[in-house]
């Protein structure tokens, strides 16, 4: 099934290079398929700094820092995952790492270094708080296409980007009804994603607020997800960001917990 | 005061250690104004953390213990390293104002050099923490040292483990993982003295609470840790091994001194995810090697230990964790006849569930934890409750209660029930 996804974007990757635009022919699942691939599977594997700055309503900041290490075992289908925490002071040298699965559910350890304790965490919803940001762990490890029912909204605003309406399959595994998400036809990057409540109420809305090129790949390096129903915010931003690093599958391991791999964290 | 004295020395230190680590950090700031610039990278092979810490706990009911308080201290943490190209050095320690105990005094949490000598070897030597084995608060292959004072009394869960001087390697071979762990000086868990809680005296037949560390013969010899991991399909199988000594001073010699007796375990575990929770399973065997026959009286039979134990989120941010335990008492009729009181003994079968629920709210700055041990053969249990506020990234507080019950004078847990507190703990990181 992956691998028949990742051909068919393939297809549509060389069907766009040979015959220029093709954007009349892509359907909603396509189009998502596309946008997945440029935002979460850039390059083989990949290497980023993040920052994150949480705001809550009374304006209290907080920061969480860490390393971002992930390799793809497939485009559109599994990818290891490994966050090395610097900040703040008390979380320092916590590692978390993730086997990220297409079709079952993610496997998930955590390493406190206070106790020496490789912690394995159960599969839980993924539509909590990464680290007590307003950023969920499907925000930073992306949300899975199939999950969705997706149709294609004509934009009015501009030629630019498409617009799309999600809406979940099951809608008790979710807290939204529905989002719409603006991508961008050039590079098929969502640009912003608004979820809305079952009476068309924001519930809460993700921002890119910079891009940058980085080898060849679109590249968020600051985005914004808002919160409405308490005014809160959490600014991501990446640094240091590289593609096709040649990270070695030994690095995804539990060995990487306890001894954090120098090398390949620059 | 003492007291006093020693906050203002400590809150003088905090300060000078907040300027120099904020110095050596690589800064990224805040400031939004700032906030869209590049970044330097100024990465200082030093860095430079901690926390100071006060913490108060008061027991539920009198105790014959000397103190009204179970918890009163001060500590200041340093946390201090170097990381170079080829080896990390790790230096963390404690200075303590512990008005219970041992008043002021320096502890070394860490000091250690950690290194890969070849491409697949790693190596930790000196003092360090080594955690090993999969249940949550019930260790059966960790025969890592201990502090249960410092788990009863309400201080952070870091201060459950020990460290001690040590040597680790670690290699990796193709699909499995071998560790060994070399502590050439025995260090035994930090176990209730009278101090702070009193507990139950087999001997005497009574609560007691000496006012010195009871008088025990200590233990200098070598122990080794061997664990064997491996890892298929997300399936996590390990074996263990341990030559050392009971952790607890389980033997009296014939001077009717207490002592440690030599213990050689062994035993397997195995961990998996299944559906969208987690199942572990461990069990292990505890060889009392100077009574095999289990006739000493003095001295502690062997055992068998059984852990099973299941977690999953019941709902979103709750989860829910639950576990078995069984402690079989070998040699049990040699037992009971060799022993001091026939009616205080263990069941051969002892048995325990522990239930734990974790709650994250307020966008997980405030976590909320209840864990509770019940014995069906003791009759008796433990419940260890929690909350823990993160008012920011510098500024937390926590509070909660260790709450023994029981029907018995003697049982595992309900000889504690004099020990129940509450406690409340305010914490500042830098």
């Amino acid at each position: 099934m992956n691998s028949f996804i990742s051909k068919l974007a393939l297809v549509y990757c060389l069907s766009q290079m040979s015959f220029g635009y093709a954007e009349e022919s892509l359907t909603a699942q396509q189009i998502i398929n596309k946008s997945n691939l440029a935002s979460y599977y850039a390059g083989n594997d990949g290497r980023a700094q993040a920052r994150m700055v949480i705001v809550d309503g009374k304006g209290q900041k907080q920061i969480r820092q860490f390393t971002i290490l992930r390799k793809d075992i497939e485009d559109l289908g599994d990818q290891q995952m490994m966050v090395f925490f610097s900040r703040p002071t008390d979380v320092k040298g916590t590692v978390f790492r993730v086997n990220k699965k297409i079709n079952s559910d993610d496997e998930r350890w955590l390493y406190l270094p206070a106790l020496d304790l490789v912690k394995r965490i159960s599969a839980g919803d993924k539509r909590t708080s990464f680290v007590g940001s307003n950023f969920y762990y499907e925000d930073v490890s992306g949300r899975n296409p199939q999950e969705d029912n997706l149709t294609l909204l004509t934009s009015n605003e501009d030629n630019k980007h498409y617009l799309l309406k999600g809406q979940p399959k099951s809608p008790e595994s979710v807290e939204f009804s529905y989002y719409q998400a603006k991508i961008d036809k050039k590079t098929f990057m969502p640009v912003n994603v608004v979820y809305f409540d079952q009476t068309g109420s924001k519930l809460r809305e993700m921002k890119v607020l910079k891009m940058k090129n980085v080898q060849g790949h679109p590249t968020v390096v600051h985005s914004r997800i808002h919160q409405f129903s308490d005014n809160s915010y959490t600014d991501l931003q990446f640094r240091g960001v590289a593609y096709d690093v040649g990270l070695p599958s030994t690095v995804f391991t539990e060995r990487s917990l306890r001894t954090v791999p120098k090398k390949w964290l620059k | 005061m003492n007291a006093v004295k020693y906050t203002l020395l400590l809150i003088l230190i905090t300060y000078t250690l907040v300027t120099v680590s904020q110095e050596l950090a690589d800064d990224w700031p805040v400031a939004d104004e700032q906030w869209q610039e590049d970044w330097e990278t100024d990465d200082s092979p030093w860095s430079l953390a901690g926390y100071t810490e006060v913490s108060f706990g008061s027991f539920l009911q009198s105790n014959i213990v000397q103190s009204e308080l179970s918890l009163s201290e001060i500590r200041l943490r340093l946390d201090a390293g170097y990381s170079h190209d080829y080896f990390e050095f790790s230096a963390i320690g404690d200075l303590l104002f512990d008005d219970i105990d041992s008043g002021f005094e320096w502890q070394t949490r860490e000091l250690n050099v950690a290194l890969s000598p070849l491409n697949n070897v790693d190596l930790k030597i000196g003092r360090q923490l080594i955690t090993w084995g999969t249940g949550d608060y019930i260790f059966l292959n960790d025969l890592f040292p201990k502090s249960w004072v410092s788990f009863f009394s309400g201080r952070d869960d870091e201060f459950l483990k020990l460290a001690s001087d040590s040597a680790r390697a670690t290699w990796y071979l193709k699909d499995i993982t071998i560790d060994l762990a070399y502590t050439p000086n025995f260090v035994p868990d930090d176990y209730l003295t009278g101090k702070r809680f009193s507990f139950f005296s087999e001997k005497y037949n009574a609560q007691i609470a000496p006012d010195n560390n009871f008088f025990k013969t200590t233990t200098n010899n070598e122990t080794y840790s061997l664990r064997v991991t491996s890892s298929y399909q997300g399936v996590e199988y390990a074996i263990y091994g341990y030559k050392g000594y009971w952790n607890s001073p389980l033997g009296f010699n014939e001077q009717g001194q207490a002592y440690f007796p030599t213990l050689h375990s062994y035993g397997a575990s195995i961990r998996s995810s299944i559906g969208s929770g987690l199942i572990n399973a461990e069990f292990s065997v505890y060889n009392s090697i100077e009574d095999i026959s289990g006739d000493q009286l003095n001295i502690a039979n062997d055992q068998i230990r059984l852990l099973i134990g299941y977690e999953q989120e019941l709902i979103k941010n709750i989860t829910g964790g639950f576990q078995f335990y069984v402690e079989q008492t070998l040699d049990y009729q040699e037992y009971i006849q060799n022993s001091f009181n026939p009616d205080l003994v263990v069941d051969e079968y002892r048995q325990m569930f522990t239930f734990r629920l974790t709650h994250l709210s307020m966008q997980q700055k405030l976590k909320t934890s209840l864990f509770t041990f019940i014995s069906p053969s003791d009759n008796d249990g433990y419940l260890k409750a929690s909350m823990n506020y993160r008012y920011n990234d510098s500024w937390s507080i926590a509070s909660g209660t260790n709450w023994f019950f029981g029907d018995k004078a003697h049982t595992f847990w309900s000889q504690h029930k004099d020990n129940s507190n509450v406690w409340i703990r305010a914490k500042f990181n830098f």
